[in-house]
């Protein structure tokens, strides 16, 4: 699903990614967790080009993102991506916030975009909102929101930027089950977390990145009770 | 007050042309403001260069010499009057001149309104596959015009004050018109009065139907 070759990325001089190589599996659940700086969500944000990538190839969702004849709109149109500061459309209502990409990117119609936003409205628990503003809603349930704007693309991968960072301890539940439940379904999901619990329970992968290289990655139980690297050892002694 | 009276329908015809003027000029400075400031921050260098020489050449000359040289100035050098008409030239040439130089400086609020919104709201329209104009459209732009509201009405403003300068290239709007009954009444205290009066009305109600409209986007759109 994804294939990544040799991954730079600098900004000026100063080179964040100093060559990233990995494959993500469909249906799988790959965690990305690591120190701030370390890079991850720079890698997250190269595989739907949100960064311009330096060097390096990244094939995803069947689509060559490197080579330049792509068409990246269509390519993000594969590829959902939920962020830390939910980023919801302020001058929408939550509805709108999930129909506008059906509607004007793949052109469907209101009702059917209407229709498939209202599934995913009661999929994230949020049936009774649909006619508020962002602002209006608390911390969780604009992130769940968020999750079903980007679902509603039907993507074939979701890439999750720190979901839970920016929210309140008592809301950070009801995302991650939110989640979970997409991992249950088949999604192939990426997720830079520093939510060590998820990654223990849902996690397929866990990859552990520092100064702009992965250092190491493996099963969740062996990343958390026998890490291998030095680094490794020192984060999650910290973290967990 | 037998004065006013007695010249009231004069005066108002002049403020009939200030209004239209006005209407014109605001509506095109708008639209000016928007494509202008679209071309400055276009990717394209050429657009980004005609925009800041546009906003620049117009915000750096006084708008009666800009009058002055495209209403009175070009006839000279252009056969301009045969093109539009000897009688039209003038009156399109000023409401365009007016216009041109408004939009100068709503292309720097237009800016500056759309570079004030969230990164993040752009970075959410790309995840989910629009194209950059499609994002301007959808997003970025209606976010923008809620905060450029205030500006706007400023500008706006700025424009019906503005419209006085149009007498001295031959416009007989309301200060022509003042002019003229002074001429022969030779009351300038009361008729300056009257068109300080008729000025500060039509100003003072804009503004404040403005910020009715701004306090209704405020509940209805949060």
């Amino acid at each position: 699903m994804i294939s990544v070759k040799n991954l730079h990325k600098s900004y000026g001089e100063n080179e964040i990614l100093k060559g990233i190589d990995n494959h993500v599996d469909a249906r799988e659940v790959v965690v990305v967790i690591g120190p701030s700086g370390s890079g991850k969500s720079t890698f997250l944000r190269c595989l739907n080009g949100l960064e311009e990538v330096t060097s390096g190839e990244i094939e995803i969702a069947g689509m060559k993102l490197t080579d330049p004849k792509t068409n990246i709109h269509k390519l993000r149109q594969h590829v959902g991506m939920v962020f830390q500061q939910f980023n919801l459309f302020k001058n929408l209502n939550i509805l709108e916030n999930i129909t506008i990409g059906p509607r004007k990117v793949k052109k469907m119609s209101v009702e059917d975009a209407n229709k498939v936003a209202r599934e995913l409205l009661a999929k994230v628990g949020l049936t009774n909102k649909e006619s508020s503003f962002p602002d209006q809603l608390s911390g969780g349930q604009q992130q769940r929101v968020a999750i079903a704007r980007a679902l509603a693309m039907q993507p074939d991968v979701m890439l999750f930027d720190e979901p839970t960072s920016a929210l309140d301890p008592e809301m950070v539940g009801e995302v991650l089950q939110v989640m979970k439940d997409l991992a249950h379904e088949g999604m192939t999901m990426v997720v830079v977390t520093h939510e060590m619990g998820f990654a223990r329970e849902v996690g397929h992968r866990v990859i552990f990145m520092d100064g702009g290289y992965i250092v190491e990655e493996g099963k969740p139980q062996d990343i958390f009770s026998n890490p291998q690297a030095e680094r490794t050892r020192n984060f999650l002694a910290k973290v967990l | 007050m037998h004065v006013i009276w007695q010249n009231l329908p004069v005066i108002l015809d002049g403020l009939r042309l200030t209004i239209q003027y006005a209407i014109v000029a605001i509506a095109l400075m708008v639209i000016i403001g928007l494509i202008a400031a679209l071309m400055r921050l276009s990717r394209f260098s050429v657009l980004r260069w005609i925009s800041s020489a546009y906003v620049e050449i117009f915000r750096s000359t006084p708008l009666l010499v800009q009058l002055f040289f495209i209403v009175l100035g070009l006839p000279a050098i252009l056969p301009v009057n045969e093109w539009f008409g000897q009688l039209m030239y003038p009156i399109l040439a000023a409401a365009f001149t007016l216009s041109l130089n408004e939009g100068a400086y709503v292309t720097e609020i237009v800016r500056a309104g759309i570079l004030g919104v969230d990164r993040g709201q752009k970075e959410a329209a790309a995840s989910i596959g629009m194209n950059g104009i499609q994002t301007m459209i959808y997003i970025v732009l209606p976010q923008a015009f809620k905060r450029m509201i205030p500006p706007l009405v400023n500008q706006a403003a700025q424009t019906v004050k503005d419209t006085s300068l149009l007498a001295p290239v031959g416009i007989i709007e309301l200060v022509y018109k003042g002019e003229i009954v002074i001429a022969s009444t030779f009351e300038s205290f009361k008729i300056w009065g009257l068109i300080a009066v008729l000025y500060f009305i039509i100003i003072f109600s804009v503004s404040k139907c403005a910020s009715y409209l701004e306090r209704r986007l405020q509940v209805d759109k949060r």
